[in-house]
Order: structure tokens, then sequence, then C-alpha cells
């Protein structure tokens, strides 16, 4: 104890960090019924540190290239010591991340918490969920198996139902006309480095932004409250944070079982000429929109179906973007039930097209 | 039978042909004005045998190259009279038939620079090879009743061999030769060289073979059908001693071994010995060995033969690798199943898979320490894949030893957080 208070002193010395240790000292968390949603920002953060460290270390070994990179993964999981737990770890923290982000949004949405004055907290959030989408769909294409192989093929296709840039768009994806090699390097380039670049600003942002703004009351709760009545709070260190780190043992602990009882398989090596297997799906956060693009016809009123799809889906994420400026009801404190309504509906959808496309396919 | 395409394939190049030399060139110019003149006859006729040629020529090879009536059956198109356009000075020969056939056929098929205009690689030796066949020997005996080139390839409508409409089309050959030989009333009369009357049944058996199934099931049309074994212009039944080589053209690797085996010298019909011919049915490990059901037994019945021990000593080789392969296989698919990576376990297994059907091929020698090598081989292939499956049992094993340890740190550490936590709500 008394070497950590020497550094803390001869970093206070140097640093002047007592505004830090005040603001951390002083720092509250608002004591309500529906705290326990407040810990799954905290879920997803852990999980995304789990993928950088994860990452980082499959980076030691995989290999970038058609040739190279289904042999590298094998190697990885079969001859690397402890190179499965990684491999493993990696894939299911990826999905239980992205499960945690729609979890984290779903919860401030319905909270309201992207209310005056946290709608920048809101954006943020709402960018880096599309750059986690973006990190699942770089990332899937990577092990260069049979199955990543031709979903990414229908999934990059997609994009060219986008009017006017969709096919240069398609183009630049793939590197060329077809999924190849190149796409792989594209891929990777997006997953190790503009991606992970681009997410760690909006992260910092995103960190910024809560800790000065602290945690949002919901409407509900505020309301209840009697004039001159003050909620109670509880100090962030170590109360608070003492039970993040708990939801994180539990978290590692679900990952460590996951990756031991349920290894993530790797099939086989992605073969262009050979035919597409059956069950070709996109990973299971696709799978709702990727089901919906399924059942439109293939012409709507004289447009192409699949185009209105794309469009209908982009104008559902700018929506997404914008909802605390849309929600003028909340800002206000008032509570908005309409905007509630339409959450629970599209959540609906999703679970509900989600397991549709899953047994579909 | 195959000779039958092969006549196909003389008929329409060379009526094709025709049309670009100066015969055929004449011919295709006189056939415009021809065609006219015998359709709008024939078409008007009550008869029936006169009135479907011209509407069966739709879609004909040689009608699409600009030939018509008059190429094959001479006479003047362009006459209004019946009698003027059948004028025997006018090269009228009306219906070819019997030796008419093949030489109407081949005034244009055998010959090599009219055909080379029309279709550079086909063959103009089909007339001579006809002359060879069964057929063409008793044609010129005399017989009218054998097959010529419109028995195969048909008169009117006459398409390209590679056309799946063509009755000399790989998939349609059975039928067409089975249109003659599957007819009792028609082979009635016909024998065998030692006087046993033609039997009838090749059609039926055919189509019980797996020959026929992999033609017709799976569309794989270099499975052999009538003529890949008799010929086709040609077609005779294989000698004897020809029997290996005819078989041995596809399944070259079983001709080798078997060449190398005691059999060789004692089989008077080689591979149909215990195969058939027409109705070869799907081989199988059942055919060897000493049980009573075994093609082996039907000779080899006596303990004490060393044709029985043999055989005893190459089925117990075979059943004890597949076997293996089954275990191994089993073994992996549980290791796979447990979500382990098995790709190299997988290849391994494929390449012992492959060492069994080397070993099915390597029994046709006869001798059960050739075939004990090839077994060997394939086993010691199987006993690394059980190594690396048990190896990934130990290796799933010790990552559940490993979870639950972790686990239940974890859970020390987690109730001690609890605590911690619990306590510091106490002071506040």
């Amino acid at each position: 104890m008394a070497l950590t208070s020497r550094i803390v002193e001869w970093l206070d010395e140097r640093l002047n960090l007592s505004d830090v240790r005040h603001f951390i000292q002083e720092k509250g968390v608002p004591i309500h019924a529906q705290k326990l949603w407040y810990y799954l920002g905290g879920v997803t953060l852990f999980l995304f540190m789990v993928q950088v460290a994860s990452g980082i270390l499959l980076l030691l070994y995989y290999r970038p290239s058609s040739a190279e990179a289904y042999e590298s993964v094998q190697f990885i999981v079969t001859q690397v010591e402890f190179g499965w737990l990684i491999r493993n770890i990696h894939s299911w923290s990826a999905n239980l991340l992205i499960l945690a982000a729609f979890a984290h949004m779903f919860s401030v949405f319905f909270l309201k918490a992207y209310r005056k004055p946290r709608e920048l907290t809101w954006v943020s959030g709402v960018f880096l969920l599309f750059l986690m989408l973006g990190f699942g769909f770089s990332g899937y294409l990577l092990p260069w198996n049979e199955l990543s192989f031709f979903a990414t093929k229908v999934g990059t296709s997609i994009t060219g139902a986008v009017p006017v840039i969709g096919p240069p768009l398609v183009r630049f994806l793939r590197g060329g006309d077809d999924v190849t090699g190149a796409t792989l390097s594209r891929f990777y380039a997006l997953h190790v480095a503009i991606l992970p670049a681009t997410a760690t600003i909006l992260l910092g942002l995103h960190l910024l932004f809560v800790q000065r703004q602290g945690m949002s009351v919901p409407i509900k709760t505020l309301r209840a409250l009697k004039p001159g009545e003050r909620l109670k709070e509880m100090p962030f260190f170590p109360d608070y944070i003492l039970r993040d780190v708990l939801v994180w043992y539990i978290a590692i602990a679900t990952l460590a079982a996951l990756a031991a009882f349920y290894p993530w398989e790797l099939g086989r090596k992605a073969d262009a000429f050979a035919a597409v297997p059956a069950g070709i799906r996109p990973e299971w956060y696709f799978l709702a929109m990727f089901h919906t693009l399924k059942l439109l016809p293939s012409h709507i009123m004289g447009l192409e179906g699949e185009m209105l799809g794309v469009l209908a889906f982009g104008l559902a994420a700018a929506v997404l973007v914008i909802v605390p400026f849309l929600d003028r009801r909340a800002s206000r404190g008032e509570p908005s039930p309409a905007l509630t309504v339409l959450g629970v509906l599209a959540l609906i959808y999703m679970i509900a097209f989600t397991i549709i496309g899953y047994m579909a396919a | 039978m195959t000779w039958f395409r092969g006549l196909a394939c003389v008929v329409f190049p060379a009526v094709v042909m025709l049309a670009c030399t100066g015969v055929g060139t004449a011919s295709a110019q006189t056939a415009q004005t021809a065609a006219n003149g015998c359709v709008a006859c024939h078409a008007s006729l009550s008869d029936a045998r006169l009135s479907a040629p011209p509407a069966a020529l739709q879609g004909d090879v040689h009608q699409t190259h600009g030939f018509s009536c008059v190429d094959c059956h001479g006479g003047d198109a362009s006459a209004a009279e019946k009698v003027a356009a059948h004028s025997a000075a006018k090269g009228y020969r009306g219906k070819p038939a019997g030796k008419d056939v093949i030489t109407v056929c081949a005034r244009c098929h055998s010959d090599a620079e009219l055909m080379h205009k029309f279709a550079p690689r086909q063959r103009v030796d089909q007339a001579a090879e006809y002359a060879t066949s069964v057929h063409g020997k008793r044609l010129a005996s005399g017989d009218t009743q054998v097959a010529t080139c419109i028995s195969c390839h048909g008169a009117h409508g006459v398409r390209l061999v590679n056309d799946a409409k063509s009755p000399a089309f790989p998939t349609n050959v059975a039928a067409t030769c089975g249109g003659c030989h599957a007819s009792a009333e028609h082979m009635k009369g016909y024998t065998l060289p030692d006087g046993k009357p033609l039997p009838t049944s090749q059609l039926a058996d055919y189509q019980r073979s797996v020959h026929h199934a992999a033609l017709t099931k799976n569309n794989d049309l270099s499975a052999p059908t009538c003529n890949d074994c008799h010929g086709n212009h040609g077609a005779a039944p294989p000698g004897v001693s020809s029997l290996t080589t005819v078989c041995g053209t596809c399944h070259t690797v079983f001709a080798t071994k078997f060449a190398t085996s005691v059999h060789a010298q004692i089989f008077e019909r080689a591979c149909i010995e215990c195969h058939s011919n027409h109705a070869v049915l799907q081989p199988s490990d059942e055919m060897l060995g000493t049980s009573s059901q075994t093609v082996c037994a039907s000779c080899h019945s006596d303990k004490d033969d060393p044709g029985y021990v043999a055989s005893a000593k190459m089925r117990a080789s075979i059943d004890r690798f597949k076997h293996g392969i089954d275990s191994s296989a089993n073994l992996i698919g549980r290791v796979k199943n447990a979500g382990m990576e098995v790709g190299d376990d997988e290849l391994a297994l494929n390449e012992a898979r492959t060492r069994l059907v080397l070993a099915r091929t390597e029994m046709h020698a006869f001798d059960p320490g050739s075939l004990d090598g090839v077994v060997g081989e394939g086993m010691k292939i199987l006993a690394g894949v059980d190594q690396a499956g048990n190896r990934s049992l130990a290796e799933l094993a010790y990552r559940r030893r490993g979870l639950f340890v972790s686990l239940a740190a974890i859970l020390l550490v987690v109730i001690a957080l609890v605590f911690k936590i619990k306590g510091l709500e106490a002071k506040s």
C-alpha cells in the first residue's frame, strides 16, 4: 500500500491528478428499480475489450490470403497452444458483443435515456452498433471457409441493390466483380485497421459523454419523486465498479463455457468452383434483414423489390440515429408511448424474422 | 449396336456435305423446288405411309442443310405429274431397301472429300465397317431383316447422334437395338454358333445392370450401352478371347490385375464368369468368400481347395479393413460433433477409403498376399486416424476439466465480490 501511495503521489506531483481523483470520489450513480439495465453498457465494453485482446493474439498467426487464411486458422485451432480457446472466445465474444450492444440500445431506447442532454451519446452509440455489425460482417469472411465465402457473396450482392451507387459499391467491397482473395484482403484491412481505429475514437467519445453527463434516470422514476426529494446514489468507485466487474466475471465464465462446450466450427475451405452448400445464411444478426429481403416480391409498384427493401432498411437506420431529435416529448421529460410501441414492434419483428429466417435456412 | 450410331454419323453429315460440294450445291438448289413438288403432292395423299415422310422431315439434319427428297429417292421434284416426277430417266429409285439403303447413304458418307466440307472429323468408313458386321454379312447373304442405316438412325427426321432425340443417342441405343433384339418374333430363326436360339433377354438384362443405372439414373453418358461392347457399325458379339479387352477398355486396372491371376488361364469367359454380361449387377464384397451366396463358392466349395482358403482370406482381409474404416469414421464423427477440428483426419479417412477401392481392385489378382499388402497400408492410415481421434478426445476432456477449474475460480471471485458489495452496502 505504501508503494502504491508513493507511486500515486509521484504521479500526482507531476500530472496533478487531484481533479481526476476528486471526480472519481465524487461521482455517484443513481439507484432505482431499472438500474440493472445500466450494466449492459459495461458488458458491451468488456466484450469489446475481449475482442481486441483475442483479436491481437489471433493476428500473431493469421495469414490474410485466400491461399493461407483457412490453413492458418486451422493451424491456430489445432497446433497453437490454447489457440482453439482464443479463436473460440473471439468468435463467441463477437456474437455476445452484438447481442449485448442490441440489448444496451433497446434498454436505452425504452428507458428514454437518449433524451436531452444525451442525444450525442445515443448517436455515437448507434454508430458504434453499426461498426460492430461491420466488424461481424468483415470478420465472418476471414476464416475463408465455404459458408462464409458464399454468405459474403450473397451479402455483398445485396449492396448492389442500392440505387446508383450499388454496383460500384459492390465492386469496391469485393475488390473486383466477385468474392476473391482481393475481397479477403479488403475485409481484413477493414476488420483489423479501419473499423478498430474508427471504433476506438467513437468509443472514446461515447464514454466521455457518459462520464461528463452521468447516468440517466428513467422519466417514470423522476416523475415519481416528491418535490424536493432527491434520488439515492451509490458511489461510482468502488460500489458501482465492483458490480460491473461482477457482471464481467459472469460474462467471461459464459464465454469460457461456450468455447469449451460449443467450439466454433471451421468447416471446409472456400472453393469458388464448388456448388453452393445448403443452408447458406448470414450471421444471426443479419438474418431478419436477409429473410425480409428474401420474402419481398421481385417488383413492388414497378420498382425492384430488393432495392426498396434495402432503401427501407437504410431509412430505418437513419431514423434510429435521429430518435432523440424526433422524440420531443421525452426531451421535455414526458412519457412518449408512441415511440415505445414502435420500439416494441421493431423488437418483435427482429426476433420473429430472425427465428423464421433461421428455420427457413 | 453402336454401328447404328455410326451409320447415323454417316448418313447425316453426308447429306450435309452434299450441300457444299458441286453435287451438294446442285442438290441443294434442286431441293428448294424439288421439295415443294414432292411435299405438295405427298402431303395431299390419303395413304399415311406416303403423306407422313414430308412432315417427318421437320428438324431433319439433312433437310436443315438444304437436302431434300430427291437426294435420296431420285426423280424430278419440279415435275407437275407423278409419272414425270417418278421417271427412271430422272434417276428415281423409290424407297431404298436392304443393300440399297447402304448404297444411298454411302454415296455421301463414304466420300471423304465431300464429308470433309461438312464435318471434318467425321469418319467415312462406316459402310466398310458395316460390311464386316454380323448385320452386314447377313445382308450380303440375302437376309433383308437385318438392321441397316435407317434401322438405327431413322429415314426421315434423321438427327445428329449427339441430339438426345436421336435413336442412336447413348440413352436411346439400348431401346433402339432392343427394337429387334428383344423381339422374339423378329429374332425367330436366328441362332447362336452352337445352334441354340439367339436369346432375346439382352435388353431386359441390361436394364437391370449397373451400367444402365449409371447411364440413365446418374446421367453418365460415358457409361456403356450396347455399342460400347459390341461395336456400332461393325456390330458383332465380342469373341471369348477378347472379353477381358472389352471390359478392360474402361476397367483398365481390373483387367491388368486379372491378367496376372490364375483365373486368367482358367476362365473361359473372363470377367463374365463372375459378373455376367448384359446383367452386370452392382458388385459387392458379398460376392467374395466361402458362403454359398458368394461367386467363389460356385467353384471352390471344398475346404481343402486352395481357392476356398484364398477366398476366405481375402474376404476376411477386406472385411477387417471395412470395419476399421467404419470404426475410425465413427470416432472422428464423435470428435467432430464435439466441435473439434478434424479436417486432416477426414482427409486421411478419405485416403483410407481410396485404399479400400484399391484393395477391391487388387482382389482381382486373386492373390491374398498382394491384397494384404494394400490392406496393410490402409490399416496404417487408420491407425494414424485413430491415434489423432483419441488425442482429440483426450484434449476435449482436458479442456472441460480446465473449464471446470476456471469456473470454480471465477465462482470464488464472484462470491468474494458479492460479499464485498454487501459489505459496502451495509456501510452506506
